[in-house]
């Protein structure tokens, strides 16, 4: 089965899938900046602040969702010994990084109007800043360890540790008294967030899905492309 | 109505800033990504093309994605 992520099985379909990102992405996104600045109504409390909902929710799903994959990777590296995991997870660092910190920046973008301060020690707010440290832990174990070998062995642990810290993020809201409101979406069906709202919403997520997967696929290919050239002579 | 869009009632500040934040920060990503895939590929090509010619022969014959990095390099110069 892991004979799928092989590189040279994957490296033509991972240009396809490169050029056919890139064709959609922008359809996509004039869509959804179109549901989410002008068509969707604003809040009855919130008013139009509402809209910074848009980048916010996705950007923290995204955030949490590389890291829980880097981790579920990493177990999976560490039971099956398997060199291209370390190479998907070392590629999905970066994007995670960087959604866990604009969910932060815009969080805090949104907290001025809506709660009259831009930054609280709030149990969920003070999970995600531990998370993108966790996210920065695992980069510079990459960047500054020269053994590969160790590098992808120390990042593994990193992230098998960090994994813990995700469920007190999904349930900081209801462990602890929050600024944060409980999870208006939830996957029994039972959200209590209205489908105009909701589908400018699921919109965002999919072109900013869009363009992890296009960030993840360049990613790889230059990881890809590094090791291969390592080892020209050996080829 | 074009400027109540902008002023977004009062919360345009926020909003704009959120958007243009993550957007430009995602560009930022994408721009640096896609160069350092360009050098890779560069420096590639060129390593390959200081083999001698049955060794590079060898080698595009023997690697697919040595190959395929070689056809999109020509393509992209």
């Amino acid at each position: 089965m892991f004979d799928l992520i092989n590189p040279s099985r994957i490296f033509y379909w991972i240009e396809k899938l490169i050029n056919f990102i890139n064709s959609i992405f922008f359809i996509f996104l004039i869509i959804a900046l179109t549901f989410a600045l002008i068509l969707s109504p604003p809040d009855y409390l919130q008013g139009d602040s509402v809209r910074i909902m848009y980048v916010h929710v996705p950007s923290a799903w995204i955030g949490l969702a590389s890291f829980t994959s880097i981790a579920l990777l990493s177990i999976l590296s560490f039971i099956f010994k398997i060199k291209n995991l370390n190479l998907i997870t070392k590629s999905i660092a970066p994007i995670g990084l960087l959604f866990t910190c604009l969910a932060i920046i815009t969080g805090s973008l949104w907290g001025q109007p809506t709660w009259g301060t831009w930054w609280a020690w709030d149990a969920r707010i003070t999970s995600m800043v531990i998370l993108s440290i966790f996210y920065i832990l695992f980069i510079l174990a990459h960047k500054l360890i020269k053994k590969e070998d160790k590098a992808n062995k120390v990042s593994n642990i990193i992230a098998i540790i960090g994994l813990v810290n995700i469920p007190v993020i999904k349930y900081s809201v209801d462990w602890w008294n929050t600024l944060h409101q409980p999870a208006s979406i939830k996957l029994d069906g039972a959200s209590s967030i209205h489908s105009s709202m909701l589908l400018p919403l699921m919109l965002m997520l999919l072109v900013l899905l869009l363009y992890c997967a296009l960030i993840l696929l360049m990613k790889y290919k230059t990881e890809i492309i590094r090791i291969k050239k390592k080892n020209i002579k050996r080829i | 109505m074009i400027q109540n869009f902008i002023s977004m009632n009062g919360y345009g500040l926020f909003v704009w800033l959120s958007f243009v934040i993550t957007f430009l920060a995602c560009a930022i990503i994408y721009y640096k990504t896609y160069k350092t895939l360009k050098k890779y590929e560069k420096d590639f090509a060129k390593e390959l093309h200081q083999l001698s010619e049955s060794e590079r022969k060898l080698v595009l014959e023997k690697s697919k994605v040595a190959s395929q990095v070689l056809a999109s390099y020509n393509k992209s110069i």
